[in-house]
């Protein structure tokens, strides 16, 4: 009876939780070695004289290579063992396996295999195998082995008359043409296993080092020469390869590099510079990157003709194990490496680069949902489930983690240091103590936007194997792709797929004699405008290389175009063609040579970027100020918002100035144009105040004396409220400047807008401020100034005090009756409008706005944008690029209360996941603030996975001031009759938050057009650098053009501010960055 | 027979419960037992130097104060002691005993202090068991006079500011001063504990009232005091090379390195060797030298309590100018001036050089030990066996701390300076200390 209720109960939860989601059979079915004949598995066994204390990637598991060695058109594969030996298994048909390993000679010789690649090394038509080895550490012996095809099913090793025969310590390797002269050449990806103390400076890359050092080896008729030097290839001792991906990033004809490198050292770009030369321009091409980066890979996934790179990184998923875990680095310690280091930006998540059109790459992956899989191996982009487009399988395990703070603070010692000093033995027992990392691999279903799907639990089983090296084949071709893993100490497991829609297209090459498959072939398909983009670069994932084809999925059966541009870029063109078969494609004679830019057109460019203006010669500093210091789990910074720029005529020649507010401890700097050139003006003893920091700067005229007088309010996040530096201040324009402080309490001021809101002939004032240092979430009084004939007076009204964290604001007549309404918006609140009523002020937000639309927002605008000759408002947000999750159903928390009771408040942010609020800081951060947390968690697995009820108590939750973001999405207030709705804007722009907005019609086509900008970097490495929004048109129509699309690229850089200027009669936009110089763009304003 | 002989049993079991109670004896050594096991959960919590040195002042005082509410046969320190009160009377003082009471407050402040509770309060039920099954009435009064008086040194040790210095801001490394302290390898840690001058004194009038004089001033210059010093360690360190592992100097460095946290980093593998803090070893020092002068429980407790607040002062005073002077670390220095790849014997703590903290607690410790024990006090101490270091032998306490004090520059993470001047500031500290407590020796010999 007991059981029954049991299963019907749990019926009823099945069919609750299934409500959505319908009920499919998996996607895939992992077939039992019984079943296929493949009893491969990589067991590795610990021993005294090898194990992860000597040699750091002891648990980095085996590779994958598949391919038809007996060209049968059947896929075969061949696995490598790091201890155990390799295995070669040929593809009978039907999902069965033989094990030829011995009669094919191909088990191997070396003591610790790695990776392993396939490809037509002697250009006899038949695939060799290259198999990479770990050798000289600890006693390994062996070398890097060349099985060459003997057309019989047998194999003649003979790495040695190529040149090949390494002894390095070898991840991988990737046979591509760099130098298009038509043969293979091969970079051997390589990587330390020394375990400095201290972090080398960046540029010791540029030692090269024999054995860990990569290598670019050009083919000279079938000799390996090392060109790595001449190349422009680092190699240095703290190149920790773990990934090579190649792939013409930039469409430009020659094949560039990728390469994933572990812990400090940056990945590497390397563009092919066409002339046997590579440069590598990670810093200049990336915002940020993984940073213990392990295997990688490219596909163009948002179709667009480009490839883009996702590179893996271990962050984990479950709260558990993050949060027992070691995060990312402190702040400081990320600040050294990058700025006394010089390393680049790095954190610890999987990165998903999307690169905008071969110029620079942007960084979704928290965007695209990929950015947490845990300790990740190797990723495989293909379309699995043929709906046209890139889905993604991700390998994830570790046997132990050694990066479980228990084990590091409190286990290891007492288990292994000391044994670890006397002996060097390690005792089984210790390494038992650390916990394991049996992670279920994941795989995502790619969409139409840049979200991925995770279908872990829908499309494979949930079996806990470590799986390292991964490929893929249509190993029964059935046109549908099956995967294959080489798991540790588990065989190795064949993924069948058995979908039931859509259509395939298969496509092999045969090229040359001396590149027989073709590798470095793309091929282009169109289908209802629809575009794809493969190239057929085998050797990618994590020490693996897939099959020797390229393999397209579409939803409908036929189709448009299909372009296949050879390694020499020629192109050779099919129409019509049907789906569902694998072609066999070979070269026609007279081809046309490939026209790159016909296809890939380089992009209209409405603005042109120049050095600068004449005579300004500004540069924006920011002060060292961190105040993550002072208030340890505030959620962002709040003192690096400046600078305050105004672009006005101020001196009454018609021609527009320029006031660049600064930074504390820095003048703020006036430049006058003159005839031809700016001129900095030597400021006036009034104008200098170098101990406050300029938030917002107006030049209107105030008192009616027909000149220009200035309003500077001060803000920043260094001073306490009430603090003089935050006075805010007019300075009219009399004979000379005369200032005077405008009668309000000091606070942190973050908008200056003016209008005549009682229509008395004389400009009124709206001074909004925002969150004040050391008091995080303390909402002060904004203020409405009314001028009397040129005296201020606040004006007295409840809506404006404790209006919020105010960041932006705007006077708009939203209702039409022809009064100056008032906008106001902000973090941690919705957008407020504020309606005038023959000069009162009433918050009628409630009745015009949709709910639940409480944002972090940073900027609004007025914009018709869809030419309904009604106002709407567009909104900058935080963008859904970041690892707050925000919704109206699971709001992001932030609780505001003096939790220790020492007098001081603190903030303490939380989301949702898997239904229970998790802080957002980890254990460490957390007792930096709240000290009574150590005692209270002496363990880090205490604290992991505990809920904030349980961390910080339901009482002290209850009694704190709770503020609640739902939405994070930049977007758009639609105006129908009056009434708001809410629109998100699509996801480019969302990548970032949106900090600026600017109207004007550049195109000159007649239509305004506001042009976005954004990106914001106060934050901690947990969260990174928001640093991928290259600024966006927004067209009257609602149609969005991608700065680069422009010519714009605000990339890597804050944007702060953006003007028009005029000089000598033609525009200029001013862009001004945060600790930058300006940006300056001319305007191309012909008709277009 | 059987039977009956099982009821006479009974009734005599029952009858127990109003025997004549049994009274528990006490020796020195469930004191020391009590102090090292509270230094062994320190040690797995991993707390820095200063707030360990907290932690064994306030302990100790709680115990001290319940011997000394007894039959008071010692001078008492705690009028001496800032902002103090005197501690409550007990209700009744029949039945207490007062060994109990001081181990019971003692172990009710450190559960306090430390982090990881359970681990104390399992050692503590053990002991409570074995005290009440000897004599529950007697356990019974001890345990709530104990607890009391923890309770007010709890509310007194509340108001020395440590809560407040929890969530000061935490010290900023952004600096263009080449002679600003720098976080330093593998871990790059934070300046632990920049606030600790704030921490209200035991004895001393201010942080500031044993300031050492100034370290020599900081220049790259080769002919100047601070460089030659710079270059000192450095070539120390050639010579120790030279010299090899089973050389005193690096015996001796690796004997008083005394860092609760030193974190070693393989690739992925991370792990850490804690060890005791200069003040842990001090009090092992105090332990040593009142076992081999056979100390009574209650002189026992009188030298501990003497030594920790010494030490605790230390602490405070070292720290002072340590965030006062801000001074750069050797190893940062070397690396960024001399040789890239050079590495110290030991692994630099994360805080500001100048003085030595070793060193100025050392001579503190030292001093109070002189008084307390008697000049020429030899021994033998095996305080460090228990992480992995052999014992060394010591004619007297002055010469131990001498030896604590060089061996930072054996180390490689101090200069001369601090080690010369921080000893000094550790002596006068020291004697101030002996001086104001009226320390009476407690061993004769």
């Amino acid at each position: 009876m007991k059981v029954r209720l049991v299963i019907y109960f749990s019926l009823i939860f099945t069919f609750f939780s299934c409500e959505k989601e319908e009920k499919q059979p998996p996607l895939f079915q992992v077939l039992e070695p019984g079943e296929t004949g493949i009893s491969f598995s990589n067991d590795l066994t610990e021993t005294k004289a090898l194990n992860i204390l000597d040699y750091l990637y002891f648990y980095n598991g085996g590779g994958v290579a598949v391919g038809d060695i007996n060209n049968d058109r059947l896929p075969d594969i061949y696995f490598t063992g790091n201890q155990v030996k390799n295995k070669l298994y040929l593809n009978n048909g039907n999902m069965q396996f033989e094990d030829i390993t011995e009669t094919a000679n191909v088990s191997g010789n070396s003591d610790w295999n790695t990776g392993v690649t396939m490809a037509d090394v002697n250009g006899d038509g038949l695939l060799d195998i290259y198999v990479c080895a770990v050798v000289g550490v600890n006693g390994l012996r062996g070398k890097n082995e060349l099985f060459i095809n003997n057309g019989d099913n047998t194999f003649t090793e003979a790495a040695e008359n190529f040149g090949l025969d390494f002894q390095n310590y070898s991840s991988s390797a990737a046979f591509f043409d760099y130098d298009n002269d038509g043969d293979l050449d091969m970079y051997l990806l390589n990587h330390a296993v020394h375990t400095v103390n201290t972090y080398g400076p960046a540029n010791i890359r540029k030692k090269r080092h024999e054995e860990s050092g990569d290598k670019l080896l050009r083919n000279d008729d079938g000799k390996f020469t090392d060109v790595s030097e001449e190349a422009g290839i680092y190699g240095g001792p703290n190149s920790y390869g773990l990934g090579v991906a190649t792939a013409d990033f930039n469409n430009d004809g020659y094949t560039d590099i990728y390469v994933s490198n572990d812990f400090h050292e940056d990945d590497y770009y390397y563009i092919n510079n066409g002339d046997d030369t590579f440069s590598e321009k990670s810093k200049e091409k990336f915002g940020h990157q993984s940073r213990f980066s392990m295997g990688s890979d490219v596909a163009d996934i948002n179709q667009d003709g480009y490839m883009d790179i996702l590179s893996l990184d271990m962050l984990p998923e479950d709260e558990k194990i993050l949060k027992a875990s070691v995060g990312d680095d402190p702040l400081d310690l990320n600040n050294m490496k990058i700025e006394k280091l010089g390393y680049h930006h790095q954190y610890t998540r999987n990165m998903m680069h999307l690169n905008q059109g071969g110029k620079y790459f942007q960084e979704i992956g928290l965007l695209s949902n990929l950015a947490a899989t845990d300790w990740s191996w190797s990723a495989l982009f293909a379309d699995y489930d043929l709906d046209g487009r890139q889905d993604v399988f991700i390998s994830t395990g570790i046997p132990k983690r050694p990066n479980d703070l228990d084990y590091i603070k409190y286990v290891s010692n007492e288990q292994i240091s000391r044994k670890m000093n006397n002996s060097r033995l390690v005792d089984q027992k210790a390494l038992e103590m650390m916990p394991g990392g049996f992670v279920p691999n994941y795989i995502f279903k790619g969409s139409d936007s840049l979200n991925f799907e995770n279908k872990s639990k829908n499309w494979i089983s949930q079996d806990s194997i470590i799986s390292t090296g991964t490929a893929y084949a249509d190993l029964n071709n059935n046109g549908r792709l099956d995967i294959i893993t080489n798991n540790l100490n588990t065989p190795a497991a064949i993924y069948e797929n058995q979908g039931q829609d859509g259509n395939f297209l298969q496509l092999s090459f045969e090229y040359s004699d001396t590149n027989f498959f073709g590798i470095g072939t793309k091929a282009i398909t169109f289908q209802n405008g629809k575009m794809q983009y493969k190239q057929l670069f085998p050797a990618h994932g994590f020490q693996s290389s897939s099959q020797m084809r390229l393999h397209f999925g579409f939803i409908n059966k036929t189709i448009d175009s299909l372009y296949i541009i050879w390694p020499d870029n020629t192109i050779q063109k099919e129409f019509k063609v049907k789906t569902n078969q694998s072609l066999k494609i070979t070269t026609e004679n007279n081809r046309d040579t490939f026209n790159y830019a016909q296809l890939f057109p380089r992009n209209e460019t409405w603005f042109e970027k120049i050095e600068s203006l004449p005579g300004i010669d500004y540069v924006h500093q920011e002060n060292r100020f961190n105040d993550f210091d002072r208030q340890k789990l505030i959620p962002y910074k709040i003192s690096n918002r400046g600078p305050a720029v105004l672009v006005a005529d101020l001196n009454g020649d018609g021609k527009d100035d320029i006031f660049f507010g600064h930074s504390k401890f820095q003048d703020s700097e006036l430049y006058y144009q003159k005839e031809d050139t700016f001129e900095k003006d030597s400021l006036t003893e009034v104008l200098k105040n170098n101990k406050t920091e300029e938030a917002a700067v107006l030049a209107e005229d105030f008192d009616n004396n027909g000149k220009q007088d200035l309003l500077i309010a001060s803000g920043g996040g260094e001073f306490f409220s009430g603090n003089k530096a935050l006075q805010d201040m007019i300075f009219y324009n009399k004979n000379a400047f005369e200032v005077q402080n405008l009668p309000i309490k000091p606070e942190n001021t973050s908008v200056a807008v003016t209008a005549d809101f009682n229509k008395n002939g004389y400009l009124d004032i709206f001074l909004g401020n925002g969150a004040i240092s050391n008091d995080f979430g303390a909402i002060k009084d904004s203020y409405l100034l009314q001028n009397n004939e040129g005296e201020f007076q606040p004006v007295e009204n409840k809506v404006f005090k404790e209006l919020g964290m105010v960041t932006d604001a705007v006077w708009s007549d939203f209702n039409d009756d022809g009064q100056q309404d008032l906008i106001v918006v902000g973090e941690w609140m919705p957008p407020k409008f504020f309606q005038n009523k023959n000069g009162f002020f009433q918050d009628i937000s409630d009745k015009i706005l949709p709910k639940n639309l409480n944002g972090l927002w940073q900027a609004v605008i007025p914009f018709d944008i869809n030419k309904d000759g009604k106002t709407d408002y567009l909104l900058g947000n935080w963008g859904l690029n970041t690892k707050f999750k925000a919704s109206e159903k699971n709001p992001l928390k932030m609780f505001y209360a003096d939790f220790d009771e020492n007098g001081h408040t603190e903030t303490i942010l939380a989301y949702k996941k898997d239904g229970e609020y998790y802080p957002i800081n980890g254990l460490d951060e957390l007792v930096g603030q709240l000290s009574y947390l150590r005692k209270k968690f002496p363990a880090y697995h205490k604290f992991a996975g505990k809920n904030i009820e349980k961390i910080f108590g339901k009482k002290p939750l209850e009694n704190a001031k709770v503020f609640e973001v739902n939405s994070l999405a930049s977007g758009y207030l639609l105006n129908k009759n009056g009434k708001f709705i809410f629109k998100q804007f699509e996801a480019e722009l969302q990548v970032a938050p949106i900090t600026e907005f600017l109207e004007f019609d550049f195109n000159n086509d007649g239509n305004q057009e506001v042009l976005a900008g954004g990106n914001y970097f106060g934050l901690t490495p947990y969260h990174g650098r928001f640093d991928a929004f290259p600024g966006a048109i927004i067209t009257s129509n609602g149609q969005i053009k991608s700065g680069g699309e422009t010519g714009l690229n605000f990339t890597q850089k804050e944007v702060r501010a953006m003007n028009l200027v005029n000089f000598r009669g033609q525009n200029y936009l001013m862009v001004n960055f945060n600790d930058k110089a300006p940006s300056f763009y001319k305007i191309n304003s012909q008709k277009r | 027979m059987k039977k009956i002989s099982f009821i006479i049993l009974g009734i005599l079991l029952i009858g127990c419960e109003t025997r004549q109670a049994e009274e528990i004896e006490l020796s020195a050594n469930d004191y020391h037992n009590t102090v090292d096991r509270i230094t062994d959960i320190m040690v797995h919590d991993i707390f820095s130097p200063p707030v360990a040195s907290r932690i064994y002042a306030y302990t100790n005082i709680a115990a001290l104060e319940v011997i000394n509410s007894g039959e008071k046969n010692l001078p008492a320190l705690t009028p001496q002691l800032n902002a103090y009160k005197p501690i409550p009377k007990a209700d009744t003082m029949a039945n207490i005993n007062f060994k109990i009471a001081a181990l019971v407050a003692q172990m009710e402040i450190g559960k306090a202090f430390i982090f990881s509770e359970e681990k104390l309060v399992n050692y503590r039920d053990s002991l409570y068991n074995i005290w009440e099954e000897k004599n529950k009435e007697s356990f019974k009064t001890s345990k709530t006079y104990g607890e009391k008086v923890a309770e007010h040194i709890k509310a007194w040790s509340s108001k020395d500011n440590y809560k407040e210095t929890r969530t000061m801001p935490k010290y900023s490394v952004y600096t263009d001063d080449p002679s600003r302290w720098q976080p330093t390898p593998p871990s790059y840690m934070d300046g632990i504990e920049p606030h600790w001058s704030k921490i209200r004194p035991f004895m001393m009038d201010s942080a500031s009232q044993f300031k050492p004089e100034e370290h020599p001033e900081f220049s790259m210059e080769e002919n100047t005091v601070f460089y030659k010093e710079l270059k000192e360690v450095y070539e120390v360190r050639q010579e120790l090379n030279e010299l090899g592992n089973e050389s005193d100097e690096i015996k001796s460095a690796r004997f008083w390195d005394c860092n609760p946290y030193v974190s070693t980093q393989r690739g992925h593998l991370m792990f850490a060797t804690k060890k005791i803090t200069p003040g842990g070893h001090w009090m092992g020092i105090c332990k040593i030298a009142s076992k081999k002068s056979n100390l009574d429980f209650e002189k026992t407790v009188y030298a501990y309590t003497a030594t920790s607040v010494a030490i605790a002062d230390g602490f405070i005073s070292c720290w002072d100018e340590k965030y006062r002077s801000e001074l750069i670390r050797p190893e940062t220095l070397i690396n960024q001036h001399i040789d890239e790849n050079w590495k110290p014997i030991l692994q630099t703590p994360p805080f500001p050089e100048y003085p030595s903290g070793h060193s100025v607690v050392s001579g503190a410790a030292a001093t109070v030990l002189t008084q307390l024990f008697g000049d020429n006090f030899e021994y033998e101490d095996n305080t460090e066996v228990k992480y992995g270091l052999p014992s060394r032998n010591f004619t007297s306490f002055n010469q131990a701390a001498e030896e604590a004090a060089i061996s930072r520059m054996f180390g490689g993470i101090h200069y001369r300076a601090a080690i010369e001047n921080g000893l000094v500031q550790g002596r006068d500290l020291g004697s101030f200390i002996v001086k104001n407590f009226e320390l009476t020796p407690v061993a004769s010999r």
